[in-house]
């Protein structure tokens, strides 16, 4: 077929996100990628033998350097034999292939030399500094206050966390190897310095269009008043990305999404994921109902722990409402599938995020009924604090009519038409005169 | 004019007489290029003006009939203009659009209302429509859209795709039409494969069979979707033909087969052709043939 003659085309370029990605893309790690790693020990020894029952006229594919691979042969050459993704730009692998690899420490620039050691004797000063904070904060907590003045002690004590926050970042924040490591994609997540930088990435241009999707398409405030969103989400049907808003065709939004959830603030949280659609058409109110795809609780995120697979969820601790596939009916407008990420409250102390009984909210019934699920009741009832926002749109296609069979909803062979408006009179019938 | 008899009158070698002599210090006053000290009335233009006309731009052209259409509070239907204006004066509000020169107008059926919204636009006009009489407009921040559905639902024919495999002689085939992509009838019928049949899938045997029956005809569905023979059909066409006629004893071509290098056979050909031509002039087709 002519469409995947153009799909080879098409997967060379990594940055597309319109095809199915055979490698994902290079995000933050904790540690350097596996394939990264094997790759460098084939290198450095000798190459493996090939296996027993392969021809030995097959060439062999050339080991290439993900730091260094500038060519899109060479890329793909990479990405199909070794499974490696490249590093960075290609300009800059370009760069690094063409120029000896010298450590920064030993670049022979004289300039160059005298600026690394103004930083590093700011970082060795802001070093200082978060050490002296540290012994402060200790200082002042060992310290016994009167009861009417704990509460101003711990207002403080919170204000010096956040200094000492401020200067953890401010000591790496002009350090090169910081910059490259994060442009690599190799940022530990773990550091207060990436995640600064990951979320100063994510508000540059990816929530600005996140908002705009979601203001523009009314999701705000036709499900919940108002958003702030502070973790950035991702939505991948099998595999394949979404963008925020897009159209998604029924046959693939039939089996449950996984979502991606970034937090940019350190420590392990619990949320709740719930996916409403608020243009269910309702013929009788002449109006458009609420509908709840799914509704999960307690799934714990942290920065380095980000992925949550909608379909493999808790039966008992989280699952409240399991995922219902995606569906418009025939001539109806497109519906909006609105996925919200909400934190859950902490307990009094302030210290831990408290659980949501997931077996009494069945019991009790009310967020049961998929059907009329009032969104804005829900986050009220459990103190829930919208942290994220993600959006798909779905309308009828021709996989739809089977996805509701196999759902086993009803109302598949339902059409929907325009209603007749009754035109006005030509004249005023109670006035003498028309005009 | 006062240089040509200057000139005609220099030509001329004799003393001249008073009457050239004041002629020519009255064309040396001409050349003079100061002005002289005293002159008899001064010039200037007359006073002209385009009386007439649209020089002086329209003062009083037709009305526009620009304005408001629709008072606030009077019910409208979609497509009811509202506000007719020349620039944005008015913007168009909550079921309410903007039209190719400005006009605004009714998106829903509903009841007209004029208003400022300062949370959209500080300085925005509104013309929007409510369902219902009582309702205001703007809405609050951060509530849910009042919206319409304005449809209905009916059931969908499911009887299309019996009517359409009736008329089709191989439905086994993939690549005839089972069913409308719209209509609805059990799944395994209505399955429309996406994928192209590989060479041994049975949807490619039924290609292979269903050209075999068609043989005659050789017509099948072809890309853009074109009942026609292939092209490598219909070039062997002439070919098929004549082994067909020579199975009979017989021959379709009217010349010999083509050999290259067979000098003869074209020179016989092109006797042929000559006379053939000659015989066509003779006969005078217009004038073309007696020039």
């Amino acid at each position: 077929m002519a469409l995947d003659r153009s799909a080879g085309r098409l997967a060379r370029c990594i940055r597309c996100t319109r095809h199915e990605r055979t490698l994902p893309i290079r995000t933050f790690t904790t540690t350097a990628p596996s394939r990264l790693e094997t790759q460098e020990t084939q290198a450095s020894s000798e190459p493996p033998p090939p296996p027993a029952g392969a021809t030995t006229d097959a060439p062999k594919p050339r080991l290439r350097d993900p730091n260094t691979v500038s060519t899109r042969a060479a890329e793909q050459q990479l990405i199909q034999h070794q499974r490696i993704t490249p590093v960075g730009s290609r300009r800059r692998r370009a760069a690094i292939a063409s120029t000896s690899n010298i450590p920064f420490s030993e670049l022979p620039y004289q300039c160059f030399q005298e600026a690394r050691a103004v930083l590093q004797a700011d970082r060795k000063q802001k070093l200082e500094h978060i050490r002296v904070q540290r012994e402060r904060i200790e200082r002042f907590k060992a310290k016994d206050v009167a009861p009417q003045d704990e509460a101003h002690k711990e207002k403080k004590v919170a204000d010096m966390r956040r200094r000492l926050e401020e200067q953890k970042i401010l000591a790496d924040i002009n350090d090169p190897v910081v910059k490259r490591k994060f442009e690599d994609g190799e940022g530990d997540l773990n550091k207060p310095i990436y995640r600064l930088l990951a979320d100063r990435q994510w508000r540059s241009y990816r929530r600005t269009l996140l908002l705009q999707r979601i203001t523009q398409m009314n999701v705000v405030p036709d499900v919940l008043p108002a958003i702030d969103p502070v973790v950035s989400t991702a939505l991948s049907f099998a595999g394949k990305r979404v963008q925020h808003g897009d159209f998604v065709d029924s046959r693939m939004s039939e089996l449950a999404p996984s979502l991606q959830i970034q937090p940019y603030d350190k420590g392990k949280r619990l949320y709740t994921v719930v996916v409403v659609n608020p243009d269910v058409p309702n013929v009788q109110k002449d109006a458009f109902d609420y509908r709840c795809h799914f509704l999960a609780s307690n799934i714990e995120i942290s920065p380095t722990d980000t992925r949550v697979r909608l379909g493999l969820l808790g039966e008992e601790g989280q699952v409240i409402l399991p995922w219902l596939p995606a569906y418009g009916q025939k001539g109806a407008p497109y519906q909006r599938m609105s996925m919200f990420v909400l934190e859950q409250a902490k307990s009094e102390g302030g210290g831990e995020f408290q659980t949501i009984d997931v077996a009494a909210v069945k019991a009790g019934g009310k967020y049961t009924q998929r059907h009329g699920f009032n969104l804005r009741s829900f986050v009220d009832k459990h103190l829930l604090k919208p942290v994220g926002v993600d959006l798909f749109r779905t309308k009828w296609d021709e996989g739809t009519a089977g996805v509701m069979q196999r759902a086993g909803i009803v109302g598949w062979d339902v059409e929907f038409k325009r209603k007749r408006v009754e035109p006005l009179p030509y004249k005023r019938m109670d006035s003498v005169r028309y005009r | 004019m006062a240089i040509s008899p200057l000139s005609s009158s220099a030509r001329v070698a004799r003393a001249p007489s008073t009457a050239t002599l004041s002629f020519l210090s009255s064309a040396l006053r001409d050349l003079r290029v100061s002005p002289p000290a005293v002159s008899s009335f001064a010039q200037s233009r007359n006073a002209s003006h385009q009386a007439q006309g649209r020089a002086n731009g329209a003062k009083d052209g037709a009305g526009k009939r620009l304005g408001a259409k629709k008072t606030g509070g009077e019910y409208v239907i979609p497509g009811n203009i509202l506000f007719k204006q020349r620039g944005t004066h008015w913007f168009p509000g909550d079921h309410a659009f903007m039209g190719r020169d400005h006009t605004i107008h009714a998106g829903v059926p509903g009841y007209v209302r004029y208003y400022r919204d300062p949370d959209r636009h500080p300085k925005r006009k509104y013309i929007g429509i409510v369902f219902e009489k009582d309702q205001i407009l703007p809405q609050p921040a951060h509530a849910v859209r009042r919206r319409r559905l304005g449809m209905l639902a009916y059931q969908m024919p499911t009887t299309a795709s019996e009517e359409l495999t009736d008329d089709l002689v191989a439905t086994d085939s993939p690549t005839t039409i089972s069913a409308l992509p719209n209509t609805i009838g059990l799944q395994s019928t209505t399955a429309i494969s996406t994928t192209p049949p590989t060479a041994n899938s049975a949807a490619a045997k039924a290609i292979r069979r269903s050209s075999r029956i068609m043989e005659g005809l050789g017509v099948t569905l072809r890309p853009g979707y074109q009942y026609r023979q292939p092209n490598h059909e219909i070039g062997q066409a002439a070919e098929r033909k004549e082994a067909a006629a020579q199975a009979k004893g017989k021959t379709s071509r009217a010349y010999d087969e083509y050999k290259p290098g067979d000098r003869f056979a074209a020179w016989r050909k092109s006797g042929v052709r000559i006379a053939r031509n000659n015989e066509r002039r003779a006969m005078g087709r217009g004038k073309k043939g007696k020039k």
